[in-house]
C-alpha cells in the first residue's frame, strides 16, 4: 500500500516538473512572428463566419467573401461602381427584359488546370438551384427556377442555353432587370462540373474555383489561407503571394489583435468604442466606405395601433436618427432618411421632404389631432437583444425616449431572442420593431420588393395595390430614367403610408495597419473584400 | 432563536471565527445594497438623464456626480452596482430556495425509501451531478430564452436551479442513509413511528444542518455562473434589471480602449460578492458541523473540498456516509 | 451497490454502468432540445426565407416527424458514433471535436499543470501553518482567484501583456497552423512530431496567457483540498503513531503527512474534469481560443440546435467516461472506495 503511494508521490512531482517546462517557458522564444512565406503575406481578421466555401450552400457575407477570391462569376461589380462589368464572360447583354446573353473568355481555366466552358456555367445554376440548400442562396435565382414541386427545385427547362463552349443564354421566366446584378453575386460563382457534386455539396476544403485567389487551407472557424492562383489570367490579379484569414468569436481580441499588429487588418465587425479608440493609434488607419446595411422601424399594420396612418406619421416626425447615431452608436452608422441607401440610382431622402431633417413635436401631436387620437399613445416597442449586436438595445430605449417626447407616446420596451422574435413581431406582439437587412446584390429593387409587396419579409400586413403595380413596372423597365423615376416614386408613397421608418445605414469600416495598400479602395457598398487589390508594403 | 444564529460565532475560535465574521460583512453590505437600492443608489439603474433633463456623459470618468463614472449606455456605474446587488440577491435566493425546496426532499425519501426508487434517483442525479455545472446553466439559459420570451431574472434563477437541485439531493440523501441506521431513529421506528414523522421528525432535523452550507458555497457559485451566463450573451437584459455579468460583458471593449472604469466596478462588485459568501460558507462549514474537529471527517470535508464543484458524486460521498 | 467486492467485480459494475449513464444524459439532452419551441432552420435563416421556404426546408431537414421518431434516431445515430452534423455551417460534429478537441485538451492540461504547481505548495504550506497569516493570506487568494471571473482577469492580462507583443489570442500564428501538418490535431504535439522548434515555441507562448488564467482559477480547489487533507492526515492514526514515537515534527510532516495529504489529490484532480470544462468555455471565449468550448458558444449564439445538442452529446459521454474511469483507478488505489 504504502509503497503503491510512494511511487504516486514520485510521479505527482514528475508532472509538477514537466509542469513547468510546459507553461512556465518560452518566454525566450523569439522565433515567432518569424514570416516564413515571403514578406508580401498578410492577415486579415474578422468575427465573420463562413457558412459554405461552396457557392450552393451559403447566403452570408463570410462564405461570399470568399468566394469572391477563389471563383469567378459571369459578371463582376468593380469597387466604388455600380453597373456590373464583365468578369468571366467578355461580354452579358439584354437582348430583352426576359432574355440575356453571355460571352465567356477564351481561355479560362480552373486552378487546377481543368478548362471552364460554358457547360461548367449551366451545371453551376443547376446544381445551386437543385440542392436548395437551406443555407443557400438559390432563391435569388428565381427567374431560372422551375418550382412547379416545391421538394425538387430545378433549372426551368430551357432557361439557359449553350450553344457553343464559349456562349450562355439565360431565359428569365419573367421580365427582369434585376437579373445581371445577380450574375454578378457569389450564387452565380462557377464551379468546375469535374470537382463538385451535382447533388450535394462539396467540401469546405476541396472547392477549386477559377477566381484570383485558391484555397490552400480551411480550418473552420480559425483560419483560411489563400494563395494566388496562377492560373488566372483576368483583370483581378492577386497582388499577394499568400493571405491569411483568421476568424474571431469575438470583437474584443479582435480589438487588441489589430491594434498591437498581431493582424494586419481588422474588417467586421469591431465595436463603436473600439473604433473611435482605435482612432487614436498612429500605427493603424480606420478606413470607412459606404455602406448598405439598414436598420428600420417596422409598424406592425396587424394591431390596433399600427393600422392608424396618423400613428405611424407622428413617430416619424419624432425619430431623431441623428441623435440614435451618436448616442447609440458613436457616430458610426449614417442617418437614414429613405428606404433605398444613397449611391443607388433612383434614390431620395423622401422621409426628410416629408418630415423634415429634425423631430418636430408640435406637428406630431397636430397629425394626432387631426385625426382624433388620443395622447399620449401606448405603444409596445420590440427589439432583439444579440442578433443585430448589443447596440440594438441602446437603439430602442433610445427612440422611446425620442418617441415620449412631450408626451406623444407611452412606450414599453419588450425583446425576445432572434428566433421566437421573428415569430412574435408576425404574431403582431409588437407596434413597432426593430429589422436589419443587408442587400443581396445592389439595386435599389433589393429594397423595395422584398418589403412593401404585401408586408413582405416584415410581414407587417402592408399592402398597397398601387406599390405593388409600380414594383412589377419598375422590375421589367430597361429605361434607367423611367425606372429611376418609378423608384422615386415608390419612396414617396413610403414616406406618406410609413409601413415603416428607416433609421440608419452603415458604413463599410476596415482597421488596417500603415503599410496596407489598396484597403480603403474596396470599401465600398457591395460589401465585397477584393483581397485582389490589397497589397503589404 | 437567537441562539442558534449566535451558535456559529460562540462555536468558533480565532480565524475561523474572523472568516466567518468577514464574509458576513462584506454580504451583509450587498444585502443593505439590495434590499436599500432605492434610497441608497443615486439614480435608477436604467436612467440616463439627470432630474434637470440633461442627459448623463457617455463614458465619464468617475466625478463628483458619478463616484463610478459613466458606461456606454449613459448609465451611471455606481447605481448599476448598487441595483445590482439586487437583481444578484434575488436570483440567488430563488435559485438556491427552489433548489433546497426540491432537492431535499427528493433526497430524503430517496434516501428513507431506498430501493428501486432511490438507485433511479441517485442516477439521475449523478449523471446530472457529473455534468460540467457551466455547461448545464448555458443549455439551460438558452432553452428557458427560448421559452420565456427575453432573457429575465426567472429565466436566469431557473437555470440555476437545475445545477444545484443534485447537490442537494445528494448529500441530504447521503446523510439520510447514513441517520437511518443511527440509535434514535431506530428507537423511533421500534416504538412505531409512522414513516412520515420519522422523517420529518427525525431525520430532517438532522439533515437539514448541512444544508446551510451548501446554500452559501451555492449562492457563491450562483453568482459567478450568473455573470458567465452574462458573458456569453444569456443573461439579463439592462432595461429589466441591472446585472453585474451583463455590464462586465459590454465593458470588456472598453477596458482595451483604456477606459478602466467600466470594467473594474462589477468586476470588483462580484469579486466581493463571491468572495464574502465562499467566506460565510467556510466559516459555517467549520462551525455548524462540529465534526471537522473530530475524526470522522471525511463528510464534511469533501463538501469543502467541493466549494467550486464540490465532491463529485458517487462513490466518495457514499464511502463517507456508510460506516 | 452494496457490500463489498473485488477489484475486478467492481470495474465491471462501473463499467456496465456508462451505458444507461450515458443514456440518461442523452434522454435528458434530447427532451431539453427538443420539448423547447423553436428549430435549428427558423433560428438561423428565419429573416432571409419567406414561411412556405421555411416550411420546405423544416421538411427537408426531417423536423416535422414525430419527437419519437426523432428520439429513436438521435440514440440510434449515438450509438453509432454519429453526432449528427452542425446546422449553420455543415460540418459533422466528430469534425468539430477532431479539429477543436486538441485546444481544449492542452489548455485544460495546461491549466490542471500550473494549477497543481500553484495550488500544492500552497495548500501544504496553509495546512503546515494552519491558522497563521500565511494560511489566512493563502486561503484568501485561494477564495479570491476562484472568485473572479476568468472572463475578467483573463482581459486585465491581455491588456497588461498585449504592449509587449506576447500572443494574446488564439493557439499560433497563422503560418504555424499553416506549416504544421496536423497528425494528433493536438498542435502542440503535431509541432513536435514535425521537429519545428521554431512552430513549438509559438505554440507554447500562446499556450502561456490561456494556461495561466484557468490554472489560477483551478489552483483555488486545489489550496483549499491539499490544506484539508493535510489537516486530517496531521490527526491520521499513523502520524499520531509517528509523533509518539518521537519523530520529530518535521519529519512526521514530510514523510507522513504531505504523502498521504497528496493521494486524495492525484485521484481528484479527474474528479476536477467538470468544473475545468466550465472553465474552459469561458477561457477559450476570451481568448479566441479554437476549442471546442468557443465552437459551443459560437453554436449558442447563432441558436444552432443541432450543433448545440451534437457538441453537448459529446461533453456528456465524455463526463461520464472520464467518471467511471476515475472511480476505477481510485478503487484500484484506494481498496476503502468500494462498497
Amino acid at each position: 500500500m504504502n509503497r503503491r503511494r510512494g511511487l504516486l508521490a514520485v510521479a505527482s512531482a514528475g508532472v509538477l516538473v514537466a509542469s513547468l517546462a510546459a507553461c512556465g517557458s518560452g518566454g525566450d522564444g523569439d522565433g515567432n512572428d518569424g514570416s516564413s512565406s515571403g514578406g508580401s503575406s498578410w492577415t486579415l481578421g474578422t468575427t465573420e463566419t463562413v457558412t459554405a466555401m461552396d457557392p450552393a450552400g451559403s447566403y452570408d457575407f463570410g462564405s461570399w467573401n470568399l468566394q469572391y477570391n477563389i471563383f469567378e462569376q459571369l459578371m463582376v461589380v468593380p469597387a466604388g461602381e455600380s453597373d456590373p462589368q464583365p468578369d468571366a464572360a467578355e461580354s452579358c447583354t439584354y437582348d430583352d427584359p426576359q432574355q440575356i446573353t453571355c460571352k465567356l473568355r477564351e481561355g479560362l481555366k480552373f486552378s487546377n488546370g481543368h478548362d471552364l466552358t460554358s457547360s461548367d456555367v449551366k451545371f453551376s445554376f443547376e446544381r445551386n438551384i437543385a440542392i436548395a440548400d437551406p443555407n443557400g442562396s438559390s432563391v435569388l435565382l428565381g427567374s431560372i427556377t422551375d418550382s412547379t414541386n416545391p421538394d425538387k427545385p430545378k433549372l426551368a427547362d430551357g432557361a439557359i442555353e449553350t450553344p457553343d463552349d464559349t456562349t450562355v443564354i439565360f431565359h428569365l421566366n419573367k421580365p427582369d432587370t434585376t437579373f445581371m446584378k445577380v450574375l454578378t453575386s457569389a450564387t452565380s460563382s462557377i464551379v468546375d462540373e469535374e470537382v463538385f457534386p451535382a447533388d450535394k455539396l462539396l467540401g469546405d476544403s476541396d472547392v477549386v474555383g477559377s477566381g484570383p485567389y485558391k484555397l490552400s487551407q480551411y480550418k473552420a472557424g480559425e483560419q483560411a489561407v489563400l494563395e494566388k492562383n496562377d492560373k488566372y489570367a483576368g483583370e483581378r490579379e492577386g497582388k499577394t503571394d499568400r493571405l491569411f484569414i483568421q476568424y474571431f468569436s469575438d470583437p474584443a481580441p479582435l480589438k487588441q489583435a489589430i491594434d498591437s499588429g498581431q493582424v494586419d487588418i481588422a474588417w467586421r465587425t469591431l465595436s463603436p468604442t473600439d473604433l473611435n479608440d482605435l482612432e487614436g493609434n498612429d500605427n493603424v488607419n480606420v478606413l470607412k466606405g459606404k455602406g448598405s446595411e439598414f436598420r428600420y422601424w417596422v409598424w406592425q399594420l396587424g394591431t390596433p395601433v399600427g393600422k392608424q396612418k396618423a400613428v405611424r406619421q407622428a413617430a416619424a416626425y419624432l425619430i431623431d436618427r441623428e441623435a440614435i447615431a451618436k448616442n447609440a452608436y458613436d457616430d458610426t452608422v449614417k442617418p437614414a432618411f429613405s428606404i433605398v441607401p444613397p449611391g443607388f440610382a433612383g434614390q431620395k431622402d423622401s422621409f426628410q421632404e416629408k418630415y423634415g431633417d429634425t423631430p418636430d413635436v408640435d406637428k406630431a401631436k397636430q397629425v394626432l389631432q387631426q385625426a382624433g387620437v388620443t395622447m399620449p399613445v401606448a405603444i409596445k416597442l420590440g427589439y432583439t437583444p444579440s442578433h443585430y449586436g448589443p447596440n440594438a438595445v441602446d437603439e430602442a430605449t433610445e427612440l422611446k425616449g425620442q418617441l415620449e417626447n412631450g408626451g406623444v407616446f407611452k412606450v414599453s420596451v419588450d425583446d425576445a431572442e432572434w428566433e421566437r422574435y421573428q415569430t412574435l413581431y408576425k404574431q403582431n406582439a409588437y407596434d413597432l420593431f426593430i429589422l436589419g437587412w443587408y442587400p443581396d446584390f445592389l439595386d435599389a429593387d433589393n429594397y423595395l420588393s422584398p418589403f412593401l409587396r404585401d408586408g413582405g419579409f416584415y410581414g407587417n400586413n402592408y399592402s398597397n395595390p398601387q406599390v405593388n403595380k409600380l414594383l412589377d413596372q419598375e422590375l421589367a423597365e430597361t429605361d434607367a430614367a423611367k425606372r429611376e423615376e418609378i423608384i422615386g416614386q415608390l419612396q414617396d408613397i413610403t414616406a406618406e403610408d410609413v409601413p415603416l421608418i428607416p433609421s440608419w445605414n452603415g458604413q463599410n469600416v476596415a482597421v488596417a495597419t500603415k503599410n496596407m495598400e489598396g484597403v480603403e479602395e474596396t470599401l465600398d457598398p457591395t460589401y465585397i473584400f477584393r483581397f485582389w487589390m490589397i497589397s503589404k508594403k | 432563536m437567537l441562539k442558534l444564529l449566535l451558535a456559529p460565532f460562540r462555536n468558533t475560535t480565532g480565524i475561523a471565527r474572523w472568516i466567518l465574521i468577514t464574509g458576513l460583512v462584506i454580504t451583509a453590505m450587498f444585502v443593505i445594497f439590495a434590499i436599500f437600492a432605492p434610497w441608497i443608489a443615486p439614480y435608477g439603474f436604467a436612467q440616463k438623464i439627470d432630474a434637470s433633463g440633461d442627459r448623463f456623459p457617455k463614458m465619464g470618468e468617475p466625478s463628483a456626480a458619478h463616484w463610478f463614472g459613466t458606461n456606454d449606455q449613459f448609465y451611471d456605474i455606481l447605481s448599476r452596482v448598487i441595483w445590482g446587488a439586487r437583481t444578484e440577491l434575488t436570483v440567488v435566493l430563488l435559485s438556491v430556495l427552489l433548489a433546497v425546496v426540491i432537492g431535499v426532499p427528493l433526497g430524503l425519501l430517496s434516501g428513507f425509501l431506498g430501493g428501486w426508487v432511490d438507485r433511479a434517483l441517485v442516477f439521475v442525479m449523478d449523471a446530472l451531478y457529473a455534468f460540467p455545472s457551466l455547461l448545464l446553466a448555458i443549455v439551460f439559459a438558452f432553452l428557458l430564452q427560448a421559452r420565456l420570451g427575453g432573457a429575465g431574472i426567472l429565466a436566469a434563477a431557473l437555470s440555476l436551479t437545475a445545477i444545484y437541485i443534485p447537490q442537494y439531493f445528494r448529500v441530504v440523501r447521503s446523510t439520510t442513509v447514513s441517520a437511518r441506521e443511527e440509535t434514535y431513529v431506530e428507537a423511533a421506528r421500534a416504538i412505531g413511528a409512522k414513516p412520515r414523522t420519522i422523517m420529518g421528525k427525525y431525520l430532517f432535523g438532522n439533515v437539514i444542518q448541512s444544508v446551510p452550507v451548501i446554500g452559501t458555497l451555492n449562492a457563491a457559485d450562483a453568482i459567478s455562473t450568473l455573470a458567465a451566463l452574462g458573458f456569453v450573451g444569456l443573461g439579463i437584459q439592462p432595461t429589466e434589471a441591472a446585472e453585474w455579468g451583463y455590464d462586465l460583458s459590454r465593458a470588456l471593449d472598453d477596458a482595451a480602449a483604456g477606459i478602466w472604469w467600466t470594467t473594474l466596478f462589477p468586476g470588483l462588485a462580484i469579486v466581493l460578492l463571491v468572495t464574502g459568501l465562499t467566506l460565510i460558507g467556510e466559516g459555517l462549514n467549520e462551525t455548524v458541523n462540529p465534526a471537522l474537529r473530530k475524526r470522522r471527517i471525511r463528510k464534511v470535508v469533501l463538501t469543502r473540498g467541493s466549494v467550486t464543484e464540490p465532491e463529485r458524486p458517487g462513490t466518495d460521498q457514499n464511502e463517507v456516509v456508510t460506516p | 451497490m452494496s457490500s463489498q467486492g473485488s477489484v475486478p467485480r467492481y470495474v465491471a459494475q462501473r463499467l456496465l454502468l456508462v451505458i444507461p449513464m450515458i443514456w440518461v444524459l442523452l434522454t435528458v439532452v434530447f427532451v431539453l432540445l427538443r420539448v423547447a419551441p423553436g428549430d435549428p432552420i427558423s433560428a438561423s435563416l428565419g429573416g432571409k426565407l419567406s414561411a412556405e421556404a421555411l416550411a420546405d426546408a423544416k421538411h427537408r431537414a426531417g423536423l416535422d416527424r414525430p419527437l419519437i421518431v426523432q428520439y429513436f434516431d438521435y440514440i440510434k445515430d449515438v450509438a453509432t458514433l454519429n453526432f449528427g452534423n452542425t446546422f449553420t455551417d455543415n460540418r459533422p460534429i466528430i469534425d468539430v471535436v477532431r479539429d477543436n478537441g486538441g485546444a481544449t485538451l492542452s489548455l485544460t492540461v495546461g491549466a490542471f499543470l500550473i494549477a497543481l504547481l500553484v495550488g500544492i505548495p500552497l495548500g501544504l504550506l496553509a495546512g503546515r501553518r494552519r491558522d497563521t497569516v500565511s494560511d489566512v493570506v493563502i486561503r484568501i487568494f485561494g477564495v479570491v482567484s476562484y472568485a473572479a471571473p476568468i472572463f475578467w482577469t483573463g482581459l486585465l492580462m491581455v491588456i497588461l501583456v498585449a504592449p509587449t507583443g506576447w500572443p494574446t489570442y488564439d493557439i499560433a500564428s497563422a503560418e504555424t497552423k499553416f506549416l504544421v501538418e496536423p497528425r494528433t490535431h493536438i498542435l502542440i504535439v503535431d509541432t513536435v512530431l514535425a521537429g519545428n522548434t521554431d512552430a513549438f515555441l509559438d505554440v507554447l507562448q500562446h499556450h502561456v496567457l490561456p494556461c495561466v488564467a484557468l490554472g489560477l482559477l483551478l489552483s483555488g480547489v486545489f489550496i483549499r483540498l491539499v490544506r484539508v487533507n493535510l489537516l486530517q492526515s496531521l490527526k491520521g492514526d499513523y502520524v499520531e503513531a509517528a509523533r509518539a514515537r518521537g519523530v520529530p515534527e518535521k519529519y512526521v510532516i514530510r514523510r507522513h503527512a504531505f504523502r498521504n495529504a497528496l493521494v486524495p489529490v492525484i485521484t481528484v484532480v479527474g474528479l476536477q474534469v467538470a468544473l475545468t470544462l466550465g472553465g474552459a468555455v469561458l477561457t477559450e471565449k476570451t481568448f479566441n481560443w479554437p476549442g471546442l468550448g468557443n465552437q459551443l458558444v459560437k453554436y449558442i449564439v447563432a441558436h444552432d440546435y443541432s450543433a448545440v445538442q451534437g457538441l453537448v452529446t459529446f461533453f456528456a459521454i465524455v463526463v461520464v467516461v472520464v467518471s467511471v474511469l476515475v472511480d476505477i483507478v481510485n478503487a484500484l488505489i484506494d481498496p476503502r472506495v468500494r462498497y
